[in-house]
């Protein structure tokens, strides 16, 4: 998927969005891998949650999803071009959008339990 | 490590190293040390505990190890430590129940290491003193500051109690399962948080301060 793509895919969405930047070679990513999937059980239906796999190849890609049971969407990047739109860098990152697709936080690097749960309170209080 | 975690951890060291000199009775030599040493051993054997409650095999992922900000488990941490120190002093409860201040001192600095995490708030809050994140408009409890300021407390007290077998350590290690506990509910969590750990902490903290120093005393008394 194109950054252009995945940012018209934002702006369709009525509610907030997490994306987590990903890669199967990524070892950090192995530890958030646990915590989004117990966001996504916590508030999969308040906030949607897309994982972008970059600079990866595919079977390792869903030996990673297997591996991890990440049931919610993932898209493949193979040029970073999706994390580069929006500014990020590194792998791991974590973005939180505001429904409509509009930028609230970025999270450079790997994320714990307290941030990722703080970005979501943050996402769910935005109209406050 | 990343850096913001090491500032946490040189603050609970600080203030572990202040605590053996505010409270230095009953002590073994280089105390601070031997806390060193228990909480290096307490950070690898809570990171691994976490790894393998995520379900990674540390064996096949040793890497993993070293990222720390991917979780260390609270009640593994907890008992490395008291395992480690109670190692280096040859297993005599009595420097344990000496370290104990001091060490509740040492877990006031890793909370209140926050400040250098960016990681102190909670729930939301309309209090005076709730601050919100950068960038944000939603002021929430400084959750833990407040578990920074009342483990102070619990040291002092435990420092006033005379020595008994496990006496202080029990009722320190109870103390800080209570704080936690208390402040638990204005934490954000994914998972709800380790309250059954704490809850347990608070048993076996409770029973060894009031059987410890009744059989552990009995058996070290002479026979007469």
């Amino acid at each position: 998927m194109t950054a252009y793509e995945f940012e018209a895919k934002l702006a369709t969405l009525d509610r907030p969005a997490v994306v987590n930047v990903w890669a199967s070679w990524c070892i950090p990513c192995r530890s958030e891998a646990p915590l989004l999937n117990a966001a996504f059980e916590a508030h999969g239906s308040e906030i949607e949650f897309i994982g972008v796999d970059v600079q990866d190849n595919q079977p390792d890609a869903k030996a990673f999803l297997a591996e991890f049971g990440l049931g919610f969407e993932h898209v493949f990047d193979r040029n970073r071009s999706i994390p580069n739109r929006f500014a990020g860098f590194g792998t791991p990152i974590t973005f939180f959008f505001a429904p409509g697709g509009e930028l609230v936080t970025t999270h450079n690097g790997i994320i714990d339990e307290r941030g990722l749960a703080l970005g979501i309170d943050e996402l769910l209080h935005l109209d406050s | 490590m990343e850096f913001t975690l090491l500032w946490a951890v040189l603050t609970a060291a600080a203030l572990g190293r202040l605590g053996t000199r505010i409270w230095p009775e009953g002590l073994p030599d280089r105390p601070p040390d031997r806390l060193l040493r228990a909480g290096a051993i307490s950070l690898l054997v809570g990171r691994i505990t976490a790894m393998i409650a995520q379900g990674t095999n540390p064996l096949l992922h040793p890497g993993d190890i070293l990222v720390t900000r991917g979780g260390v488990h609270t009640a593994g941490a907890t008992l490395a430590a008291v395992v480690a120190y109670l190692w280096s002093v040859g297993g005599e409860l009595r420097y344990l129940d000496a370290i104990t201040p001091a060490a509740l001192l040492a877990l006031a600095g890793w909370h209140g290491g926050c400040l250098w995490r960016g990681a102190c708030l909670g729930t939301t809050s309309d209090l005076p003193w709730a601050f919100a994140e950068p960038g944000s408009v939603v002021n929430r409890h400084p959750v833990e500051l407040y578990v920074a300021l009342a483990l102070p407390f619990a040291a002092w007290a435990v420092a006033r109690l005379s020595f008994g077998p496990l006496l202080r350590s029990g009722l320190g290690l109870a103390a800080a399962g209570i704080v936690r506990l208390l402040t638990e509910p204005l934490r954000l969590s994914l998972t709800g948080g380790p309250t059954g750990w704490y809850i347990a902490a608070i048993a076996v903290g409770l029973t060894a301060a009031l059987v410890g120093p009744r059989f552990l005393a009995t058996r070290a008394s002479p026979v007469t």
